[in-house]
């Protein structure tokens, strides 16, 4: 039990991949702990990984959860949201549908989390394969731009962008983290939940 | 001195010529002597020798039936074994640490069966480990899916926090966490119960040190827990999956048919269990926190705590009486106990014990092919007062009966019909009517003070009753036996049957009921047998006296009629001629037979029908006369044939009266005019 103690970075931003199923979530997470890239496909249910970083010079832990694109209940896809400080938001661009379907991972976060602001990244992942494109830099950047958030574009198999997704949302996360504390200026926790409705 | 006798003829080199030459040269009086002990030593020879054979022969019965006795034994051994088995091995299955409890494909279909004996079984095993987690059992239908040994960690910073046990049931998932203190099976603690429908299931596939471990997402609780390898981590994320997969399904139909049902009442019962979902909570968590304190000092004594397994001992050793000890002495002190929900539980503990205990004296009782029947009644007693004092007389009522039955049965089995029914039915009443006076007292030694169960055992032996009448319908009425042999068997079930009433069962009118009909049957038969026979016989009648050829044949006819109650010497003629036919000789003796056989078949119910079965008889016999008397063909023989008559209106009727004085029945009016014709013929 002691060996859990040395000394853990206080720090962690928990940030949640989000996604149609197939868009690459798992590819970039994996390319991201471990700078390698997964050929075969495999559905992920539900996987964390933790990872030590240092984050303009400061040393931190990332918390990732790759969660399912095909997660059938909803109500079970709110508590994975919960939990996410920063959502990355994935789709293929290579594949319409996968963008069409951001939308709707989109309203369910910020019903959940209850807050237009959540540290979140629309990416458009599978750059590599810009031949087979079916979604325009254009619209997804259009689109990013509605939901006053940034847009990426990567490749898990090239890693190409990986490393900057994963950054920019920590940073994002940072800040927003400082501000909360500015703001409550001392009783404050690192998320302070408030109840709310859900409607159905 | 017979002794050396016996020596020298039973020497090897013993030479029978020598000896007597020797003998010889002493002349003859040595050789009587010798002839006399040599006669005596034959007798105590014989002597000897008999009673060898017969202390051989009772030493072989003995051996026999010793051998009989050890092969039952042998039986019931083999019986306790196999039970002794399943008993282990339904062990092993409760057992919550034991590897069946792993799910395996087809097993888990066979839960789905039989989900409620399950739950009742799983459930009622979680409240021996886990303090606090009554009203998770207590749900129907829910069962234990999978549930092993988990570290518990703290989900930020990865410090291990406790070791918690988690119990997957069908449809949630129960926390409980280890008590490091505690002796005996209660080392757990509810910790928290969280419904599967919205929990949500994190594999941690690398969390730096920290290995197999997985997260519980409950908003707005997230657990973090360890497994203790790779294969059980695997396992716990796949039924978890599949649990909640088959929760889903059940849950859809049910809400299809909720919808259904509900269609035009309203649409808001469908809505709410989905608001639930939004808003999980832990159920249950901690609740039961104050009331516990007051009633567990009260459960806190050394020997309480111990009883639950001291009765698991106790049971498995078949010391059912030491078991029923401990049960009579908890209730008691339980009485006195306040209510609390600690005490409830303790009570379900005890009253899972109890099932079993019962369950255990029930198949004692039970009836199987293999087991030999030889206890007796006795045997079951023990069984049965246990049984009693669990309060369970009903149950213990019941299999005692269906106990004794069997063995009825069974010795019923045992008779061999061989011979004369008489024979067999006097085996059988001696079986059947012994064994229910057996089975009589027995169960009022079983069951004082129990008069409920009475009426049980008046209705059994009505059943049993019912059972036997069938067999002796078969063996008797169906077998066309002679009116004498049913007369004679039925006559011995009466009285097998009033001898019970010794015992206080009374149950001659039933039986009387269930004769009735076949035996009225079977006179109505037998008269018109009788009638047949008389018409028959009298076609060739030539209405001659009986020539008995010569002077000892007619003392020896004379006699025989007087062994029978007939005075014939008046109608004895020239030495060797009877005034009466041989037809008439007949009738009278197969007529007497009749009315004895009837008479032995006698009861009030069935006094019209018998004096109306006589007077058919002998008013068939009278045409017989009176169209003898008409005919021309027997002008010369009037006076043989009123003789006759007269013989049979007054000497056979004569002698049916003095049977009915005998039997002390009235003498019915139907014969007396029968009489009164018979007196008119001219």
């Amino acid at each position: 039990m002691s060996k859990a103690k040395t000394q853990q970075p206080a720090v962690i931003h928990k940030v949640i991949m989000v996604g149609s199923g197939g868009v690459g979530k798992s590819a970039l997470t994996l390319q991201f702990m471990y700078e390698e890239f997964v050929e075969d496909y495999e559905p992920t249910k539900a996987d964390s990984y933790r990872k030590k970083v240092v984050l303009d010079g400061e040393e931190v832990q990332i918390d990732i959860l790759d969660t399912a694109g095909q997660e059938d209940y909803a109500a079970i896809r709110d508590n994975y949201f919960r939990t996410g400080e920063g959502f990355l938001c994935v789709f293929s661009i290579k594949e319409q549908e996968s963008f069409q379907a951001t939308q709707e991972f989109r309203e369910q976060i910020l019903r959940v989390k209850n807050d237009e602001n959540i540290p979140f990244l629309l990416v458009g992942n599978m750059i590599d394969l810009k031949d087979q494109r079916q979604v325009t830099y254009e619209e997804a950047l259009k689109r990013a731009q509605e939901w006053r958030v940034p847009y990426v574009e990567t490749s898990a198999k090239t890693c190409v962008n990986v490393d900057k997704v994963f950054y920019d949302l920590m940073r994002e996360i940072r800040s927003r983290k400082m501000e909360a504390i500015r703001q409550n200026n001392g009783k404050q926790k690192k998320r302070e939940k408030k109840r709310k409705c859900t409607i159905l | 001195m017979g002794d050396g006798l016996a020596r020298i003829l039973t020497k090897q080199s013993f030479d029978p010529e020598a000896f007597i030459a020797k003998l010889a040269i002493d002349g003859e009086d040595a050789l009587l002597d010798m002839r006399q002990k040599v006669h005596a030593l034959n007798e105590d020879t014989a002597q000897a020798l008999k009673k060898n054979v017969y202390k051989n022969y009772s030493q072989f019965i003995e051996t026999a039936k010793e051998i009989s006795i050890l092969e039952g034994e042998m039986y019931q051994l083999s019986n306790m074994l196999t039970e002794e088995k399943s008993l282990m091995s339904s062990m092993m299955k409760l057992s919550l640490v034991s590897d069946k409890a792993m799910v395996e494909g087809p097993k888990e279909e066979k839960k789905e069966e039989s989900p409620e004996e399950e739950t009742r079984r799983n459930l009622a095993f979680l409240l021996e480990k886990v303090e606090g987690c009554s009203s998770v059992t207590e749900v129907p239908g829910r069962h234990l899916v999978h549930d092993t040994d988990l570290v518990e960690v703290e989900p930020e910073t990865f410090v291990q926090i406790q070791r918690t046990h988690a119990f997957l049931l069908s449809d949630s998932l129960m926390m409980a966490t280890w008590v490091p203190t505690r002796r005996g099976p209660m080392r757990y603690r509810f910790q928290g119960l969280y419904e599967l429908d919205s929990l949500a299931v994190v594999n941690v596939r690398d969390a730096g040190p920290i290995k197999n471990a997985f997260k519980i997402l409950m908003f707005p609780e997230t657990r973090m827990y360890q497994a203790d390898s790779a294969k059980s981590k695997r396992q716990w994320l796949d039924i978890l999956e599949d649990t909640k997969k088959k929760k889903a399904v059940k849950d859809k139909q049910k809400k299809e048919a909720a919808n259904r049902l509900s269609d035009q009442l309203s649409p808001s019962p469908v809505n709410s269990p989905m608001g639930e979902k939004g808003l999980p909570s832990p159920v249950f968590k901690d609740a039961p926190e104050e009331p516990v304190t007051i009633d567990t000092d009260f459960l806190q004594a050394d020997w309480l705590e111990e009883l639950p397994e001291d009765l698991d001992m106790l049971i498995a050793q078949r010391n059912f009486e030491g078991a029923v000890d401990s049960v009579e002495k908890v209730t008691e002190y339980l009485k006195a106990c306040p209510k609390g929900p600690a005490l409830k539980e303790f009570k379900a503990r005890i009253d899972h014990r109890v099932k079993q205990l019962t369950d255990g004296l029930m198949s004692e009782l039970q009836v199987s092919p293999e087991r030999s029947l030889r206890g007796g009644p006795r045997a079951a007693r023990h069984a049965v007062t246990q049984l009693i004092r669990l309060a369970k007389s009903a149950q213990a009522c019941d299999l005692f009966l269906k106990n004794r039955s069997a063995v009825i049965r069974y010795n019923i089995r045992q008779l061999k019909f061989e011979g004369a029914t008489t024979l067999y039915i006097r085996c059988l009443c001696t079986v059947f009517f012994s064994s229910l006076s057996d089975t009589a007292k027995e169960f009022l030694k079983a069951f004082p003070d129990h008069y409920g169960c009475y009426s049980a055992f008046v209705i059994w032996a009505k059943q049993e009753l019912v059972s036997f009448v069938s067999i002796f319908r078969r063996q008797v009425f169906e077998s066309k036996a002679s009116l004498t042999t049913i007369a004679e068997c039925v006559q011995l079930a009466k009285k097998h049957c009033a001898e019970l009433s010794s015992i206080g069962v009374d149950m001659e009118f039933s039986l009387a009921s269930m004769m009735d009909l076949p035996i009225q049957q079977v006179i109505e038969e037998t008269r018109d047998q009788m009638v047949e026979g008389i018409k028959y016989r009298t076609q060739d009648e030539l209405w001659r006296p009986l020539n008995l050829q010569n002077k000892a044949d007619c003392d020896k006819f004379v006699a025989e009629m007087k062994a029978l109650g007939f005075d014939v010497k008046p109608y004895v003629s020239d030495v060797c001629f009877v005034a009466l036919t041989h037809n008439t000789v007949q009738f009278a003796k197969s007529s007497l037979t009749f009315v004895d056989d009837l008479l032995r078949l006698y009861t009030i119910e069935l006094e019209n029908m018998i004096a109306l079965a006589i007077q058919t008889v002998f008013t068939a016999q009278m045409q017989q006369f009176q169209a003898a008397l008409k005919s021309d063909k027997f002008q010369s023989e009037r006076s043989t044939i009123v003789k006759n008559a007269q013989f049979v209106g007054e000497k056979v009727i004569g002698r049916i009266f003095t049977l009915y004085q005998q039997n002390d029945v009235t003498l019915p009016l139907q014969l007396q005019t029968v009489q009164m014709n018979f007196r008119q013929i001219k």
